[in-house]
């Protein structure tokens, strides 16, 4: 069986996966930074070309992907990278499945089904497209985001700043809420919210690129 | 004069907290070394708190309770003169005696004075503001916030990430014109627990660390995009530095002064490095996150003109007096400037 270890701190996680001879894992078309020189890479489609289209426009995930083969017969070694500074974790999924916020995929074991799934305009509203991306099947996802990785609880209601959601367990419903009154949704820069209702786990990143933008912008001139 | 109550920790356990752990908890709550904490947590029972009024007591008690520590109010006596001469003295006999009391009547305990003199000597162990946890730390400090049903936190305009069901969002104007002009959000949304305890979870928008300071009747002041949040006990203000301070000390015309009795979490961009000042004590313009009111500060070049212009150094700010300093460990000015190479032109206009 393949080891895998997220290394590095919070802020610049990445992945060392030692593949077994025979193992293959799949990750992003961008996602390798260094891997050995025997590996076997293929590009394909992300689950055929329109399929893959859907995903690159609406899950927010490239157009190809990349699957990483050992064909030789010792193991060998792939490091993986996500493209914004922040954690990556890990999920196993024993036939079940998880929901990824576009962007937030980044790798995955053979056994793992990447579908898109029709997310709702309330979804869309509150910025977090129109697609949500499920994963399923047997074997480990990793997903990453900007800042670092919160995991909680949820047994009932909870409110979620959109754009700080990165993933939810099945049992996990979402609907849109302004944060406040009118005008304190307005000025007060929380604008909409989410509502996340149900019983499992969420995912929460601890900064937002809107925050990062929102701290920058005035200082560029 | 009012009643008043002491807290004494009596070193049981609720629950099926460990040992260790409810040390740990212990330890943070008052913000003690872990190895002290160990320490006192083994000569309980002892007080903790002192002469606070009824509704505090209360409130300390629930939040130590909840954290797996028993605890009990006694009722304080007016002072007396006789009680005086016994402050400060742990003696072994009180602490014995108080144990073998500790499952009877608390009117009895009311009798044993030695009750209030058995108190650690640390001044930093008392109670100290609203119950949060940190994580992310260093580089992208979260802190989640529990409110108490009633209570009021004041948060900076959208660095709210998560929050309870039954907190209620009001947006408030601060600061006036000075915010205005700074071009900082004038905007300050104040979080209310509606009808039980809530929480809040905050993430400011610059990448890096955050800091707790319990501020008692105390001011700090702040570099402008360093407020997080605050209880409801803490003004906050902007303050005009003066220009020649304002022009040059790399981040705005204006400081954010906070001052009161209650909470306070500022952040930083990179991590937070406290210093105490005794002296004087020189700090990069750009890397101020906030200081303690009572420092003298001053902005001078740190060496002759030739280091003015090829030190890189350029302008500091020099500290005087007595007092805290929190720097940060990166410079966001700095990070424009190399970030500033690599970003698409755009034609103005």
């Amino acid at each position: 069986m393949m080891e895998a270890k997220i290394m590095g701190s919070q802020a610049f996680s990445y992945i060392d996966i030692d593949l077994e001879p025979g193992e293959t894992v799949i990750a992003e078309s961008d996602a390798m930074s260094s891997m050995d020189a025997d590996l076997d890479l293929t590009a394909t489609f992300n689950g055929g070309f329109f399929k893959g289209l859907l995903k690159k426009f609406f899950g927010g995930e490239t157009l190809f992907i990349s699957r990483y083969s050992n064909n030789t017969s010792a193991p060998k070694r792939v490091t993986l990278v996500q493209p914004v500074p922040g954690e990556i974790r890990c999920y196993e999924l024993n036939g079940d499945e998880f929901n990824l916020q576009p962007g937030a995929y980044l790798a995955s074991t053979d056994g793992v089904k990447l579908g898109l799934r029709w997310a709702g305009f309330v979804s869309f509203i509150a910025r977090e497209g129109l697609f949500k991306l499920t994963v399923t099947g047997e074997g480990k996802v990793w997903y990453g985001a900007y800042g670092a990785l919160l995991e909680k609880e949820i047994d009932g209601e909870y409110i979620v700043d959109t754009s700080h959601l990165v993933a939810y367990e099945p049992g996990i419903k979402l609907k849109l809420q302004l944060a406040g009154g009118i005008f304190s949704s307005f000025f007060g820069g929380e604008g909409l919210v989410t509502r996340v209702e149900g019983k499992g786990k969420i995912i929460v990143q601890s900064r937002s690129v809107s925050g990062l933008a929102g701290w920058l912008n005035p200082k560029f001139r | 004069m009012n009643q008043t109550y002491n807290i004494t920790l009596t070193g049981e356990l609720i629950g099926e907290i460990e040992r260790s752990d409810a040390i740990a908890v212990f330890a943070k709550l008052f913000k003690l070394p872990l190895d002290k904490a160990h320490d006192f947590f083994h000569k309980a029972p002892l007080v903790v708190k002192k002469s606070v009024d009824g509704d505090t007591a209360n409130k300390i008690q629930q939040i130590l309770e909840k954290s797996g520590l028993h605890c009990e109010i006694n009722p304080v006596e007016v002072v007396e003169t006789e009680q005086s001469t016994q402050v400060g003295v742990m003696s072994e006999s009180a602490v014995d005696a108080q144990d073998e009391q500790s499952g009877q009547e608390r009117e009895e305990m009311l009798d044993s004075e030695s009750e209030m003199t058995t108190e650690p000597e640390q001044p930093s162990a008392s109670f100290k503001g609203l119950k949060f946890e940190m994580a992310g730390q260093p580089d992208y400090g979260f802190v989640t916030v529990h409110v108490p049903a009633g209570e009021m936190l004041k948060v900076e305009a959208s660095a709210m990430a998560t929050m309870d069901t039954n907190m209620q969002m009001k947006t408030k104007m601060r600061g006036g014109l000075g915010r205005m002009v700074t071009g900082e959000n004038i905007f300050v949304n104040e979080f209310t627990a509606a009808n039980m305890e809530g929480e809040v979870g905050i993430a400011p928008g610059a990448p890096g660390d955050l800091c707790h300071q319990y501020l008692d009747n105390e001011t700090i002041y702040l570099q402008n995009s360093a407020f997080v949040a605050c209880s409801s006990g803490i003004e906050v203000e902007s303050k005009w530095q003066g220009l020649v301070k304002g022009f040059f000390s790399g981040e705005s015309l204006f400081l954010i002064r906070a001052q009161g009795k209650g909470d306070l979490w500022f952040n930083s961009y990179g991590a937070i490095i406290e210093i105490d000042v005794n002296d004087d004590y020189v700090v990069d313009t750009g890397n101020i996150v906030g200081f303690t009111d009572g420092l003298e500060y001053q902005i001078t070049k740190v060496g002759g003109y030739k280091s003015f212009f090829f030190s890189g150094e350029g302008l500091v700010c020099r500290f005087s007096g007595k007092g805290k300093v929190w720097i940060q460990t990166r410079s966001s000015a700095a990070f424009v400037g190399w970030a500033h190479w690599f970003r698409p032109v755009k034609s103005k206009g």
